[in-house]
């Protein structure tokens, strides 16, 4: 596959760490694009390949990653670039990190060059007004968000309280507003007819880094085994995924 | 490869001494030769070459020429085996022909004329070149040189259909969805305007490469690889091509945009192209070749200019499993089977198949069997021309089109034009950098189908 990610300087580190142990299990061409709009008007490009020693196999398994950073004009035509470095009929992720900037030429460009965008809506400071936005991308590509990835262990045991969850009235998180939002919106989409305002269920929600409380009228849900997933393992995880996902999709027009 | 009875004479009206012409020569197999350059080598062909300045409106230059030819029988031992290569204007052909043909002497050796396209205007204009060319050569001496079939890959495509037993059964409409053709450049006309102008790309891609490409993908098998056999079975795809009608061919042309990061102008903003032009730099098709094997089968085509990549691809898209007995969600990543024959960059031949992800349930992934000629053979590949060049020199004309198969291209591409002329397109209707129109999305998205993205 081919595995695109835009990362503004704030995220270019994150987005290395990240890839750094996503590497191994997904052999592919990665091509990180760090854009500065405001540098001088050029591309610098660095390419590197890593390969891993696969056990049980007696071969190895490469990664290329292709190091562009787009300065100036060219920050704005990524697709243009990024496109002549597709490898053929595999499909393209692009992982875009941070908010991405809604309507604008780099983000139309690359969402119509992609299979999959993968999103991680925790790293939004605008949600939910920025789901709207997101909404408007689901007829265009299959969309993925590390936040509703993170928080699936937790779906997981609030699904165990069925039928009794039908009847709730107040969901209580504390975590990111956004997994906390993604949660409520799940609810509200698999237990009533998907409308936010038509549904009743209110959501209190306490500000933490990670997810680490639910509760249901005030009584707590168990809490996942095991540690949650690091950020590769949930950026992995999403590449394996193809196709739309109307739960999330739903969730989200519902959050 | 070379043998030592070689000479080269190059022809042109420029002024300059055969010394000049040589300099010349050795800094272009400098800069664009695929080997190493080497001196001794160069030295030895550098020998037998020389240069005539010459007007073929002239008598008296092809006396000249006559003359340098001669005397290189005479030295080299040519034996007055001559291979002609004409890539001149289309004004120039008539007379170069007639006066190389009026100079044939009747005691000579073998002669081979190699033409480069354009081959015509339109089926009028080639039916005249072909004319021109009757009257004074026979067809086996006639090489008119395409040389997207000298591609490896191009190759390739029969070696694929006709030596491995698997893919043969399978090649037809029962097991067939449709065929993508894509003939993709990333360059604009490069200097080439004044030609461009007037032939757009459907003379200067869809008439030759393009529908070639369809005649080798659609061919029956040739009883051998002779150059008639192989013809033979081509021509009778190219007569059995047709489009539904006016609306299975979309054209385009491109505006400003930006390409591998540059912003590039306008096809209109180009030096030398008519502020107004309506010269296309896109078409998309679909065609059906009706005969028994590809009745109802689409072949969509697509060749364009400023494209979002460089790239020529054969796409033989199969039909669905039928049944897949796998749970809902496993199916989304449920793809039909293709085969992708990269003609051009990589060349090489890939089967995207569906396969099992490792780990629970039963999720369905497409991964890819690829060859790649650059892993599977560690020698270089030879450029198109040489392979080509070498051909028409051992007089084998396979890879060479025959009169009759740029007869059929040309009524086809005459029905196209015939109809355009009937409408003033709205140009520019696609940004350099994309994969062009829109009206080519909607040509494919009405069968429900879709072209490949990349």
């Amino acid at each position: 596959m081919t595995h695109v990610a835009w990362a503004p300087p704030k995220w270019a580190d994150a987005a290395r760490r990240t890839l750094a142990g996503l590497e191994e299990r997904h052999p592919s061409r990665t091509i990180l694009l760090f854009p500065e709009p405001r540098g001088a008007d050029r591309v610098q490009v660095t390419v590197s390949m890593r390969c891993y020693v696969v056990q049980g196999v007696s071969q190895e398994v490469c990664s290329e990653v292709i190091e562009l950073r787009l300065g100036g004009r060219r920050a704005q035509a990524p697709a243009s670039i990024v496109h002549p470095l597709l490898i053929s009929d595999l499909p393209t992720f692009c992982r875009w990190r941070g908010e991405p900037p809604w309507g604008k030429p780099e983000l139309e460009q690359l969402v119509g060059i992609c299979d999959r965008l993968v999103v991680d809506s925790s790293e939004w400071p605008k949600v939910p007004a920025a789901y709207e936005q997101l909404v408007t991308l689901f007829d265009r590509v299959a969309v993925s968000d590390i936040a509703w990835g993170r928080a699936r262990e937790w779906r997981g045991r609030l699904a165990a309280l069925w039928p009794g969850i039908a009847r709730a009235e107040r969901l209580s998180v504390t975590g990111p507003k956004a997994d906390a939002l993604l949660l409520a919106g799940w609810l509200r989409s698999r237990l009533g007819s998907g409308s936010r305002r038509e549904l009743e269920l209110a959501l209190v929600r306490r500000s933490a880094k990670e997810l680490s409380r639910v509760a249901v009228d005030g009584v707590p849900v168990d809490v996942p085994r095991g540690s949650p997933p690091s950020p590769s393992d949930l950026l992995s995880a999403e590449l394996d995924l193809f196709g739309r996902d109307p739960i999330y999709e739903a969730a989200v027009k519902a959050a | 490869m070379l043998p030592e009875q070689f000479g080269i004479v190059g022809v042109a009206r420029s002024e300059q001494t055969t010394k000049a012409w040589i300099a010349a020569m050795k800094k272009a197999v400098q800069e664009h030769s695929r080997d190493e350059f080497k001196q001794d080598v160069w030295n030895g062909l550098a020998e037998s070459m020389s240069y005539v300045a010459t007007d073929f409106a002239d008598d008296e230059g092809e006396d000249a020429v006559v003359e340098v030819l001669r005397g290189l029988d005479e030295q080299r031992g040519t034996a007055g085996n001559r291979v002609y290569y004409l890539a001149v204007p289309p004004a120039a052909f008539e007379t170069i022909v007639t006066e190389l043909g009026e100079r044939r002497g009747a005691g000579d050796g073998w002669t081979r004329l190699i033409v480069e396209k354009p081959f015509g205007h339109d089926h009028a204009s080639a039916e005249a070149l072909n004319g021109i060319l009757k009257q004074w050569f026979r067809e086996d001496e006639v090489f008119r040189i395409d040389h997207y079939l000298g591609k490896e890959t191009v190759q390739n495509m029969l070696a694929l259909r006709f030596a491995n037993g698997i893919f043969e059964p399978i090649w037809n409409r029962q097991f067939i969805d449709h065929v993508q053709i894509t003939v993709a450049e990333s360059i604009g006309v490069e200097g080439r305007a004044g030609f461009y102008e007037s032939a757009g790309a459907i003379r200067d891609i869809f008439q030759n490469h393009l529908l070639q490409l369809i005649a080798l993908t659609a061919m029956e098998p040739p009883i051998d690889f002779t150059a008639d056999s192989v013809r033979n079975e081509k021509v009778k795809v190219l007569r059995s091509l047709h489009t539904p009608g006016p609306k299975s061919v979309v054209r385009g042309q491109y505006g400003r945009g930006f390409v591998e990061g540059d912003e590039v102008p306008g096809y209109r903003d180009e030096e030398g192209i008519a502020a107004e032009s309506t010269t296309e730099t896109y078409v998309a098709a679909k065609l059906y070749v009706d005969n028994w094997r590809w009745a109802d089968t689409p072949f969509y085509v697509r060749a364009g200019k400023r494209l979002a990549r460089r790239e020529t691809t054969i796409a033989i898209q199969f039909q669905r499993a039928p049944h897949p007995p796998f749970a809902e969600i496993a199916g989304d990543g449920m793809r039909p089977n293709v085969l992708l024959i990269h003609v051009q960059p990589d060349e090489g031949v890939s089967l995207a198949i569906g396969a099992k992800v490792p780990g629970q349930g039963m999720s369905i992934r497409t991964v890819h069997m690829d060859f790649l000629y650059g892993g599977a053979f560690r020698t270089g590949l030879p450029e198109a021309y040489e392979r080509l060049i070498l051909d028409a020199m051992l007089g084998d004309a396979t890879l060479f089109t025959r009169a009759d198969e740029v007869d059929e291209q040309w009524e086809l591409v005459d029905s196209i034009v015939a109809a355009w002329r009937r409408d003033r397109p709205v140009f520019p209707n696609y940004e350099a950098g994309t994969w062009g129109p829109r009206s080519a999305d909607e040509l494919i998205h009405r069968d429900g189908r879709s072209w490949r993205r990349h």
